[in-house]
């Protein structure tokens, strides 16, 4: 088991805390992990991007420029990451922000309308809680209880933060849910 | 203490204060600013000291006061500053002063970038500033071991009374991964300096200084460096990945590049060619003599950085031309992939040694 | 009946005794000491009124007085290293009045001083303190490293023009921003000594040196930077003053001063820079006690002596 992901949207949107989220689950599962953030001139404009690899076995590279799977939730990161993402790979598209299908056919798209989603069940701030529930529902990479368990201990004591991201996780984890059989065999 | 998810910056940094060091003096510079925020938020906490320099060069020199008094103490630059810093490096050297300096390197020359680089190897290794000495210095690889070499650092400071550098990169500064905090000194179980400014109570004046106005004294001082210096080659430090069976080619790097070449070399052994990995872990002192025997196997060295060609000077110098020894580097800021360097190897490979 | 009394072999003969004395009691002597210079001769004790100004000018403790039984002593803030100060140059004066100073106030144990890079390089075979040495300009920031190590420290540093008001400016300023608890001696002769009589940010308009051969010309070299006024400028609380060694009053005013200066930094009240006016004999081509004279004359017109700039807590 080896994943490398990219995980991308505007300043704000909370990419690098979804990614952190997700690494920090993927260590609670004994798996191998790093986090690493874009720092460089990649992130002018307010464009944002993080990658995480989930690996059994200790981490080569911490960043990665073909991943396995990529969660997109702008344009401007659908437009850059789409292209570089494995044959087979998962793409987590946020449709509410990103107003073309993907192009690509050789990848497992997961279309999620993150920010209404996240809007309905009580403020589009959480989007990228359902986009990473998308992501963990077609791919399986970690259980969503693992990430649940990591937003209590990260927002300890800030029960509504908490239980408003638990909410989006397991929504976004439904949709993705969807798409999980293609992936058998991976 | 439980696994934590942190940056190689903060994990240097909380390592610092796990090993008693309550003194952090620093100017913001990317992609470091982790360690000084990191220590400004700590120190108060457990009753040390932040203070924001007004430049790196009057940061070391501030570690020069806290030293000179016999206290563990740190700064932290990237490339620009640490040039800056070289001034206090070489009086800290001149004065034999414990202190550990981190160095998470951006690509140069010049204000360069701010992306991940090891372009100061030769500066870190070869002494950096004027004057004939050297600084121990310690590479790091992963997070973990940012936290332990920094632990490991202040001792080996202590013991030689000589700066240590940990030379890390963006990569290393920026990325997370699990980390443990392993032990941990409490300031006052720290052993006493005799040789320290603390005040001249039952004992002539401590003077810390690096003038020696007659050559004849100051050739004494030199020998007695250069001295130390060599015995510090006790202390050299290597890793080998998948050696065993003596490969073709031996990669050699150190840093973030040596975690690269892991990759390259698992996917070259799954295409059944003979790659494996030395990694330095120490630069200075260089493991050498590991270094020559491990090559002495090969049929070819394959030294990767990320700099148009540092520590494969010393590569060469080791190998002593008996096994050719090729050179691959990304600069700029431009990290290799697993697959540029696998291809490198296999280059090599198709051509008879 | 007062009587100096003069240590031979500590004297450099700059015969500034001799012109301080007001009785006119000192006399050079027609001999040389072991180090070949010409030394006073005590040629009419029964003038002496025990005035002391012979002791407070002479810059190599090589002068004590007896008086009704009593006969003054070194001071065990200084080592017994004779200084490597030119002839009739008032570092030693200046050093003396620290040297004393901590001794005096029974801090001698507990004070680590640092050596700047300039003619008192070597301040730290002077004072009797344990000391550290640092690179140029540095002298604040290590003494900053120092303070906040160890706060129960006291630390001052002693620096000249070159070392503080240019290649050190900025570490100047900033050390009395922060408020740094130290106290700071700062040495202006208005050249630089040790290289051989350069221009120093301090160096008066018009005055000669070897890199302004014509005279500083204030339209390329700018004027000369009255360091305690420029950080009076600063909001955070310091105690900033002037004073001078050029005669033996001033002397006294000055150990006042720099005894207010560390008394501030153990009472952690707040940062404390002295500046002291002083002289450069050899830098400027003069005779110890016409160097003096030049100083008074020159020198204290542009730099006002007086307290600049004292803690609100103080008054």
């Amino acid at each position: 088991m080896h994943n490398e992901l990219i995980l991308a949207g505007f300043g704000g949107q909370g990419v690098l805390l979804i990614g952190k989220l997700l690494a920090y689950a993927g260590m609670k599962a004994g798996l191998e992990v790093t986090w690493m953030p874009a720092y460089g001139p990649e992130m002018r404009g307010g464009t944002c991007n993080c990658t995480v690899v989930l690996s059994d076995r200790q981490v080569g590279s911490p960043v990665t420029n073909r991943p396995h799977g990529a969660i997109v939730l702008n344009l401007q990161s659908i437009d850059k990451f789409e292209p570089l993402v494995r044959p087979g790979g998962i793409l987590v598209v946020n449709t509410s922000l990103i107003n073309r299908p993907a192009v690509r056919t050789d990848l497992i798209v997961v279309p999620v309308a993150a920010n209404q989603i996240a809007l309905e069940a009580g403020s589009a701030k959480a989007a990228n809680m359902v986009a990473l529930g998308a992501f963990l529902g077609a791919s399986g990479v970690v259980s969503p209880d693992l990430v649940r368990d990591v937003l209590a201990e990260t927002f300890a004591g800030r029960q509504k933060i908490v239980q408003l991201n638990q909410v989006c996780l397991s929504k976004g984890f439904e949709i993705g849910q969807a798409y999980a059989p293609a992936m058998a065999g991976r | 203490m439980a696994k934590k998810l942190m940056k190689g910056c903060e994990a240097i940094g909380e390592a610092a204060i796990q090993c008693g060091c309550r003194l952090f003096f620093g100017y913001p510079i990317t992609p470091q600013n982790e360690i000084p925020e990191y220590m400004s938020a700590r120190m108060p906490q457990v009753g040390g000291v932040f203070v924001q320099a007004e430049s790196e060069v009057a940061a070391s020199n501030m570690l020069y006061g806290a030293a000179g008094a016999g206290r563990r103490c740190f700064t932290s630059s990237s490339s620009p500053g640490i040039s800056l810093m070289q001034e206090g490096i070489s009086y800290l050297a001149g004065a034999e002063l414990p202190v550990v300096i981190v160095n998470i390197m951006r690509a140069g020359p010049g204000l360069g970038g701010i992306l991940p680089s090891q372009s100061d190897y030769l500066q870190a290794t070869k002494g950096g500033g004027h004057g004939d000495y050297r600084v121990l210095v310690l590479a790091p690889s992963t997070v973990q071991e940012a936290a332990d070499l920094t632990m490991e650092a202040f001792d080996l400071a202590d013991k030689y009374r000589n700066p240590v550098m940990i030379l890390g990169d963006g990569l290393i500064g920026q990325m997370m991964e699990p980390v443990e905090f392993k032990r941990r000194i409490e300031p006052e179980d720290l052993p006493e300096k005799p040789w320290a400014t603390t005040g001249a109570v039952g004992r002539g004046p401590n003077i810390v200084n690096s003038l020696y106005l007659r050559a004849e004294d100051l050739e004494q001082h030199n020998l007695a460096l250069g001295a130390k210096y060599r015995a510090m080659e006790a202390e050299v430090r290597h890793e080998t990945y998948r050696t065993d069976d003596d490969p073709d080619v031996l990669i050699v790097a150190y840093g973030t590049v040596a975690r690269i070449a892991r990759t390259s070399i698992d996917n070259l052994r799954e295409k059944g060619l003979k790659v494996g990995l030395f990694r330095p872990v120490t630069l200075f002192p260089y493991p050498a003599a590991a270094l020559a025997a491990a090559a002495a196997r090969a049929k070819h060295v394959l030294v990767a950085e990320l700099s148009m060609g540092q520590m494969v000077e010393d590569v060469r110098a080791v190998v002593a031309g008996r096994v050719p020894v090729d050179f691959f580097g990304r600069c700029g800021g431009m990290v290799m992939t697993a697959e540029e360097l696998a291809e490198q190897a296999e280059k090599l490979l198709a051509v008879p040694a | 009946m007062p009587t100096p009394l003069i240590d031979v072999d500590r004297c450099k003969g700059c015969e500034l005794c001799v012109f301080a004395c007001p009785e006119r009691v000192l006399e050079m002597s027609p001999n040389i000491n072991a180090k070949g210079y010409f030394f006073p001769d005590v040629a009419r004790v029964e003038d002496c009124t025990g005035c002391r100004y012979c002791l407070l000018v002479c810059p190599d403790t090589a002068v004590q007085v007896e008086n009704k039984g009593k006969t003054t002593v070194r001071t065990d803030g200084l080592t017994e290293t004779p200084t490597t100060y030119c002839p009739g140059c008032t570092h030693g004066v200046i050093h003396r009045l620290v040297g004393e100073v901590i001794a005096e106030m029974g801090v001698r144990q507990q004070t680590v001083g640092v050596a700047p890079v300039g003619c008192s390089v070597l301040a730290y075979d002077f004072f009797n303190c344990d000391m550290q040495q640092a690179s140029h300009g540095r002298a604040m920031a290590v003494a900053t490293g120092i303070k906040r190590g160890r706060p129960d420290l006291v630390v001052f540093t002693y620096q000249g023009d070159g070392d503080l008001a240019s290649i050190g400016m900025a570490e100047t300023v900033h050390a009395a921003n922060r408020g740094e608890k130290i106290t700071v001696i700062f040495v202006n002769n208005a050249i630089y000594g040790m290289t051989g009589g350069q221009m120093a940010p301090t160096t008066l308009p018009g005055q000669i040196a070897t890199t302004c051969p014509t005279g500083r010309d204030v339209a390329l070299a700018g004027y000369p930077i009255r360091v305690v006024e420029m950080l009076a400028t600063l909001r955070t609380p310091a105690y900033l003053a002037r004073v001078s060694v050029h005669e033996p009053k001033a002397i006294m005013n000055a150990k006042k001063a720099i005894r207010k200066a560390f008394k501030f930094q153990i009472d952690k009240t707040c940062f404390s820079l002295i500046e002291v006016v002083s002289t450069c004999p050899t830098g400027w081509g003069q005779q110890p006690h016409e160097a003096c004279e030049w100083l008074e004359e020159h020198m204290l017109p542009y730099f006002p002596l007086g307290d600049v700039k004292a803690p609100e807590a103080a008054h």
